[in-house]
């Protein structure tokens, strides 16, 4: 009898993937681990399913360069380094996986995340975003659980940000808090921001590039 | 438009991955290599659309031909319908986001009467000319295949080619036939006489209908040497009718998540009301060694843990044991449940129950129809009330505690007491729960009865009669309400409204094309869907047309009237119908085609249960 082991897995979510929502993706992840023939730990119950938890769901739309489910394998003997190619090979080209090792850190100490956002504009949106994202307040509409609307100062909750010119495009790089205690999606920022510049500066392209812990190191 | 702008929009609106693509199992091509763009076009929503197996088998079948591509098409959902007006963005295919207007072929599947004001709604987003008289170019074809083939005269306007029977072998000959008149430069008017010479082909416009003054149809006269009557097609040996490997696994969930692997076509019983009953005659399966192997080959390349076991009937397979031991060997291992849809009462038993609930348990739906075995008999549904009480009974013995029945009403020659009959049997199933003695402990019971409208379709013994009123199914309803007592007993049932149109459209014919055009242009769509369903702007249609609805739905029609859908030959005789609605009438049943032959017609055929050793 073997022990259970713990891998966690970091794949990428891209193109059509984008549209994919985080509980589609569950079902997702629940086929392909089977399709890929791995003998996973299922859960003991009414409906058993494979095991699968995600660190940090990702909102519809954005694309994910760093995204981390963790899985049980029942055999602990299990050569982790074949998971990748073994998932890839059943995989649409959308969902990629780039390493799978055993987890070292606890999914709680996860408390900020990365992204990356593109403009569709060169010029005047980078001192616009300048100027927007050093105010205090930053007032902000946040959907409550209860479903209605409450006002949030995002001023302080933005732990870093930095824009750059690249070709046509506006980058942003922020930073905000994620995970259980405290999770910031940064659409709110945006649709606070294109309140106060109605023009029609749109952002298309979303990714959060990485998910960090407490001292701004990678999620592991 | 560019893919960054389609994708925003995308994001404005519910389920953008009913519109995204990129699932897995869907098919790629390189345009500029296949002869042939066939867009296989469900006219309801993904979710729907994507639980469809006729769209499976032949997606599949089309694209393991290299000279063929075949993408996926349905129906916007009308938020993004208003994206897409709104941005001129035109009716796309899945895969490729190509425009459908540039195939060759748009192909529509006819599985609801009530999906017809859709195909409308998307033809027009696709910018093509909505009536096949105005399609002058040489393509794109539009054709049509489905079990509502068999009447879809109400539709013969818009449609250049319905596919009669199983489509398998048809569709590709005719795409064959359709390569070499692109090739040569032929016309589309020689290419549809052409087609209409391949069996199972009906080409409505080479058919003149006449009309006698009482408004019924006088005569259906063919053109051009267009056969009459024309045949259905059907596969001859399902062993070898080519069955796909994968399926295209959506990334958001649909109606029916699941593997499904088909085991027979056709039904034995011949239940008076039931059209797929008679129209997919003769039964006819495919062996345990084909299902074993196709349904792991599905399940290996999908990954879905649940497989279902596709029938009209599952449990007349006449091998169901040896064909459950066969996939349990491997289904349990690899934790794969069964699901057995369309049980029957009279043939569930403790072993059935056991092997279905291997792995998770799942809903025990039943189909009673009717609540008198007065009723029973003169729908031939050949089961009796002991047998119902008795699966229960199984059932709740099997840790179950929830049931539910199927039942109907509006059905020919019924009472009141039949109505009633419903409530005294949902409350029998009740009360034999709490008189067992070894029932499930500590737990309340809860008998879910779903009460349909009966809609009288062709090519059944009932197509003579007259579907009742809404104000007479209204009347039934509550009353059937009424007479339900206890609060163990939930009930459900269908809108009498959206069952009035469908009683229309099932036996109408080639005048309400006006109709359904008048609806398009009043915005009607996504009739299916109670939201979306306005029945004031088809009472409208009907009236601006100068159209009596009822004469259609309502209205008692004589044996020797000829019907709408009189030139369309589905191998089951007028003469057999005529036969078993006169049983009907005194309440005789009628034993399957395992027990005895009845002479049906589809024996000519020479195929399935007709020519089986018995």
């Amino acid at each position: 009898m073997f022990a259970l082991k713990t891998v966690r897995l970091f794949f990428v979510k891209k193109g059509n993937a984008r549209f994919v929502s985080h509980l589609d993706m569950n079902r997702f992840m629940t086929r392909i681990v089977r399709k890929a023939g791995l003998d996973i730990w299922y859960t003991e119950g009414f409906n058993p399913h494979p095991y699968i938890t995600f660190a940090l769901p990702l909102p519809l739309g954005f694309e994910g360069r760093y995204e981390i489910m963790d899985i049980r394998l029942n055999n602990d003997d299990f050569d982790i380094s074949k998971l990748v190619s073994m998932l890839n090979g059943v995989c649409p080209s959308d969902i990629q996986f780039f390493d799978a090792k055993e987890p070292i850190k606890k999914v709680g100490e996860i408390a900020f995340a990365k992204y990356e956002i593109l403009f569709d504009d060169n010029g005047e949106i980078r001192n616009k975003l300048n100027s927007f994202l050093v105010k205090k307040p930053i007032i902000c509409r946040k959907r409550t659980k209860k479903g209605d609307f409450k006002e949030i100062d995002l001023s302080e909750k933005i732990k870093d940000f930095q824009t750059t010119l690249e070709g046509d495009n506006t980058k942003l790089m922020l930073i905000l808090p994620a995970g259980s205690n405290d999770n910031v999606n940064p659409s709110i920022l945006f649709e606070a921001f294109y309140n106060e510049n109605p023009n029609a500066y749109y952002c298309y392209d979303v990714k959060r590039i990485s998910i960090l812990d407490k001292n701004l190191k990678d999620f592991l | 438009m560019d893919n960054k702008r389609f994708e925003q929009l995308l994001l404005t609106v519910q389920k953008p991955g009913r519109y995204s693509g990129g699932e897995i199992n869907s098919v790629i091509k390189d345009k500029s290599k296949v002869d042939v763009r066939f867009a296989f076009c469900f006219p309801d929503n993904y979710e729907v659309g994507m639980s469809h197996l006729g769209m499976k088998i032949l997606y599949s079948e089309f694209n393991e031909r290299e000279d063929i591509w075949c993408e996926r098409v349905f129906a916007p959902w009308p938020d993004f319908e208003s994206v897409m007006r709104n941005n001129n963005i035109e009716l796309f295919a899945l895969e490729s986001r190509d425009p459908v207007k540039d195939f060759d072929f748009l192909g529509f599947t006819l599985q609801y009467e009530l999906s017809y004001s859709n195909i409308l709604n998307m033809l027009e987003l696709a910018g093509i000319p909505i009536l096949a008289k105005d399609r002058t170019d040489f393509s794109p074809i539009v054709v049509a295949g489905g079990p509502c083939t068999c009447n879809a005269e109400p539709i013969a306007d818009f449609i250049d080619i319905f596919f009669l029977g199983e489509g398998e072998k048809t569709d590709l000959q005719v795409i064959d036939l359709y390569k070499e008149f692109k090739k040569n430069g032929g016309t589309k008017a020689d290419f549809l006489v052409a087609a209409s010479k391949i069996e199972g082909v009906y080409v409505p416009s080479l058919y003149d209908v006449s009309y006698n003054d009482d408004k019924t149809v006088k005569a259906v006269t063919p053109k051009f040497g267009a056969p009459m009557p024309v045949k259905k097609r059907i596969e001859e040996d399902l062993d070898k009718t080519y069955y796909p490997e994968k399926f295209v696994v959506p990334f958001i969930e649909i109606v029916h998540d699941r593997a499904v692997e088909e085991i027979f076509r056709g039904c034995i019983r011949g239940c008076r009301f039931c059209q797929a009953g008679f129209i997919y005659r003769p039964v006819r399966e495919k062996s345990v060694d084909t299902v074993c192997r196709q349904a792991k080959a599905i399940c290996d390349s999908t990954g879905y843990d649940e497989i279902s076991l596709s029938s009209l009937s599952t449990s007349d397979y006449s091998d169901l044991e040896n064909l459950l031991n066969n996939l349990l060997s491997w289904t349990e291992k690899d934790k794969i449940s069964l699901s057995l849809p369309s049980l029957r009462i009279d043939n569930f038993s403790d072993e059935l129950l056991e092997k279905i609930n291997h792995v998770r348990k799942s809903g025990l739906t039943f189909a009673a129809e009717a609540g008198t075995q007065r009723l029973r008999d003169v729908i031939n549904k050949n089961i009796t009330e002991d047998e119902i009480v008795k699966t229960c009974k199984t059932a709740f013995k099997g840790g179950y505690t929830a049931v539910k029945l199927y039942f109907m009403i509006g059905l020919p020659t019924e009472t009141y007491d039949d109505i009633k009959g419903i409530a005294d049997l949902a409350q029998k199933i009740v009360d034999t729960f709490y008189e067992m003695p070894d029932k499930p402990k500590g737990k309340s019971v809860s008998v879910n009865i779903s009460v349909s409208n009966f809609v009288p379709k062709p090519f059944t013994p009932f197509e003579f009669h007259s579907q009742i009123t809404r104000e007479e199914i209204i009347k039934k309803q509550e009353y059937l309400k009424q007479c339900i007592r206890s609060k163990k007993i939930s009930f459900s049932y269908h809108e009498n409204k959206t069952s009035f149109l469908e009683g229309v459209f099932a036996r109408g014919d080639r005048r309400l094309g006006k109709v359904i055009l008048k609806a398009h242009e009043k915005g009607c769509r996504f009739d299916s869907w109670d939201e979306y369903f306005d029945l004031q702007k088809w009472m409208d249609s009907f009236a601006e047309c100068g159209i009596d609805p009822a004469f259609y739905a309502n209205r008692e029609r004589s044996y020797d009237e000829v019907n709408p859908w009189d030139h369309l030959d589905y191998y089951v005789s007028k003469e057999f119908l005529i036969k078993e609605n006169e049983r009907a009438k005194v309440g005789k049943t009628t034993p399957n085609c395992r027990l005895q032959c009845q002479n049906c017609g589809a024996n000519i055929l020479g195929k399935g249960v007709c020519v089986e050793n018995r």
